[in-house]
């Protein structure tokens, strides 16, 4: 039988340690390519974007002015009105979004005819790109060969032409609208999965206790998929805060600022304006907003789950 | 409590009929278990008189009313599901006092019919929990707590203890046959468990290809199944089926020569048979016996203890199983000689109808 000195023992160590060592810079090696991607897609901007927002950078050099940006923004009544405007905008389109994805997909999970086919026509404003999509409302937000403007005038709603996108508080609803048809479709169809992974048995259940459609909707579909909601309202609201191409297709942050949000404001300051300074510590803002938003989500999802996920 | 009649039930869905003319009275206080091989229509009837699935024709009848087209809370039933259908988010409690909070009923006397509930099942200490937090067998509980309180004329359930581990099973069987003893309730119970449906019911209804093949008492189905699918399904191991054909008939009985030789005479009504008709004799494998008769060819030996259950053919390669002393001596490839007790044995034309056996266990009339 062998037995082991106690003199073996650092050399076993000495092994150990060698096979270790190797084992360690395998590890590395896997988890390498996503660390260098990361540092140079998301960590070296960032940083970069850090440091710029710290200097009056524009196409001519750059001169460190410390917190100078910030404190300019700080100040400024037009980027107070900007986040503002900003807020508003995530909110209303996030609130509409999640509504009608309820109702959407309270209808598509519905046992009627045809429900395969309503499924497949909800997808159209998801799918096809955003650009194109952004085009054709341009075209129907237009006055004079617009269909809405014609329509409204059709039916003597209104008594000339209406730009839509030509006035501050017309392009602004305009804009929500156009946001709000493209984005409904995911969050319609991740209620839709939600609702369909809702055992049936527990509606039978509630129906052969005499609850009605109403009250099984509140008491069962509802809470069942809450997890859905809640992970659904934050990243459609972190999404809807950055939306930025459906904007800049339809008005460009215009009439006179009136569909400027933060991420157009920050591409105007930045890359229209050449003041890559004052763009990047609006970039930073947003960043700072965005972070505090997903600490929120995590907070609730955590919290929706506790409460709902436990099966 | 109430009685429960179905009056001609059918039901197809599309071209497909599922379920043929059900017509079956159901006692008040009875406990009744429809059982039958999946894909038999037992979980549509339930539906059916559950309010769940409409029939396609037929009356459901409780207490004397036609409930055929009523709303489920109308018909006075409550139903108890396989996956026992508790929802998540809700305590126990909460799960318990569903119905009665749908109904509005005042929060008093909700909490008083709730811990009368959780007393009888035993969930009092549980009552602040989350289904989630419960075991298989308490969560069943919870789900029969939530049909006791609605305090209903009919309980039904649809095979609510498939979802338990076995020995789990056993205990909620007996929970359940105390419970409607406790009760005094009219039970109507969905299974595909022969145990089940001999241990807790008062009658069972054997379903097949969506038609009733027999509705008696337990122990009339095991002694005197009308159908060889009932001598099939009712019994553990399954009863031995081995063909042959009427050899001689007389006032006592029928002589049936076996396909692989040997003659049984046995002692049944044989009423409309004639010399010559193919016929099927059912041994069940606990009415046989080490002796002479039948030459069993071993090909498998279980030994349960009390028991030895030896399985493999006899005559023309007919499958058989003979259940024996624990101690019996078999051995897997050895040859084992069975005594058959004509008098224990079952005859089924060649429609699978029985011939009445002339002797029985007097508590089986």
């Amino acid at each position: 039988m062998a037995e082991i000195s106690a003199d073996n023992a650092p050399k076993q160590r000495v092994k150990a340690a060698r096979r270790a060592l190797p084992e360690a810079w395998f590890a590395w090696l896997l988890v390498a390519p996503a660390v260098i991607f990361i540092a140079v897609i998301v960590a070296w901007p960032l940083a970069e974007t850090v440091r710029l927002s710290f200097l009056e950078a524009d196409l001519g050099g750059e001169e460190w002015v410390g917190l100078a940006n910030y404190t300019d923004l700080a100040e400024s009544r037009r980027f107070h009105d900007t986040v503002l405007r900003t807020f508003y905008w995530m909110f209303l389109s996030v609130g509409l979004k999640l509504i009608l994805g309820l109702i959407g997909a309270t209808l598509l999970n519905a046992a009627i005819p045809g429900r395969a086919l309503f499924r497949v026509l909800v997808m159209p404003p998801w799918v096809i790109p955003i650009a194109i999509g952004c085009f054709g409302w341009l075209w129907l937000y237009n006055g004079h060969f617009g269909l809405i403007s014609g329509m409204l005038q059709r039916f003597g709603i209104i008594d000339g032409p209406f730009e839509f996108l030509a006035y501050k508080s017309s392009a602004f609803y305009s804009a929500i609208v156009t946001d709000v048809w493209i984005g409904t479709p995911m969050v319609t169809l991740f209620f839709l999965a939600a609702m369909q992974g809702v055992s049936r048995d527990l509606y039978e259940a509630a129906w052969v206790d005499g609850a009605g459609r109403w009250y099984r909707f509140r008491r069962i579909t509802i809470p069942q998929i809450m997890p859905v909601i809640v992970s659904m309202a934050l990243l459609s609201a972190i999404w809807t805060f950055n939306s930025f191409e459906i904007i800049w297709i339809l008005t460009q942050g215009g009439p006179r600022g009136a569909t400027t949000t933060l991420i157009v404001d920050t591409y105007k300051t930045a890359i229209g304006n050449y003041k890559f300074g004052e763009g990047a510590a609006r970039a930073v803002i947003i960043v700072i907003l965005l972070a505090i938003f997903s600490l929120i989500y995590l907070f609730f999802l955590n919290k929706v789950n506790r409460r709902y996920g436990a099966k | 409590m109430a009685t429960l009649n179905l009056d001609h039930i059918s039901k197809s869905f599309g071209p497909a009929q599922v379920l043929h003319d059900i017509d079956l009275a159901i006692r008040d206080k009875e406990f009744v278990v429809f059982v039958g091989p999946s894909g038999c229509g037992k979980s549509t009837l339930l539906r059916i008189i559950a309010g769940l699935e409409e029939a396609t024709s037929g009356r459901i009848v409780i207490d004397g009313a036609d409930v055929s087209t009523a709303h489920p809370v109308e018909r006075g039933i409550s139903m108890v599901f396989q996956s026992y259908a508790l929802y998540p988010h809700l305590s126990v409690f909460e799960n318990i006092a569903f119905p009665l909070h749908v109904q509005k009923m005042p929060k008093a006397e909700m909490k008083t019919r709730v811990q009368r509930a959780a007393e009888i099942l035993q969930l009092t200490d549980k009552l602040h929990l989350k289904p989630g937090q419960l075991s298989g067998g308490q969560r069943q509980r919870v789900a029969i707590g939530r049909s006791i309180v609605r305090e209903p004329k009919v309980f039904l359930f649809d095979e609510p203890l498939s979802n338990l581990d076995a020995a789990l099973r056993g205990d909620m069987r007996v929970e359940l046959s105390q419970l409607h003893r406790q009760l005094s309730a009219t039970m109507v119970y969905v299974t595909h468990d022969q145990i089940e449906a001999m241990t807790m019911a008062d009658r069972i209804v054997v379903l097949n290809n969506g038609r009733v093949e027999q509705f008696g008492t337990p122990m009339e189905l095991y002694h005197h199944p009308a159908t060889k699918f009932v001598a099939g399904f009712i019994g553990q191991p399954n009863m031995n089926l081995v063909p042959g054909v009427i050899a001689d008939l007389d006032g006592s009985g029928a002589a049936v020569d076996l396909d692989g030789g040997g003659r049984l005479v046995l002692p049944v009504d044989t009423n409309g048979a004639a010399k010559g008709d193919r016929v099927e004799v059912g041994i069940r494998p606990e009415d046989l016996d080490l002796g002479t008769g039948l030459d069993l060819s071993v090909r498998v030996i279980e030994r349960l203890g009390g028991v030895t259950l030896a399985y493999g053919t006899v005559g023309r390669d007919v499958r058989f199983c003979a259940s024996l002393d624990g101690v019996a001596p078999a051995r897997e490839g050895e040859n084992l000689g069975l005594a058959v007790d004509p008098a224990a044995c079952h005859l089924f034309d060649a429609s699978g109808r029985v011939m009445r056996r002339k002797s029985a266990p007097a508590f089986s009339a």
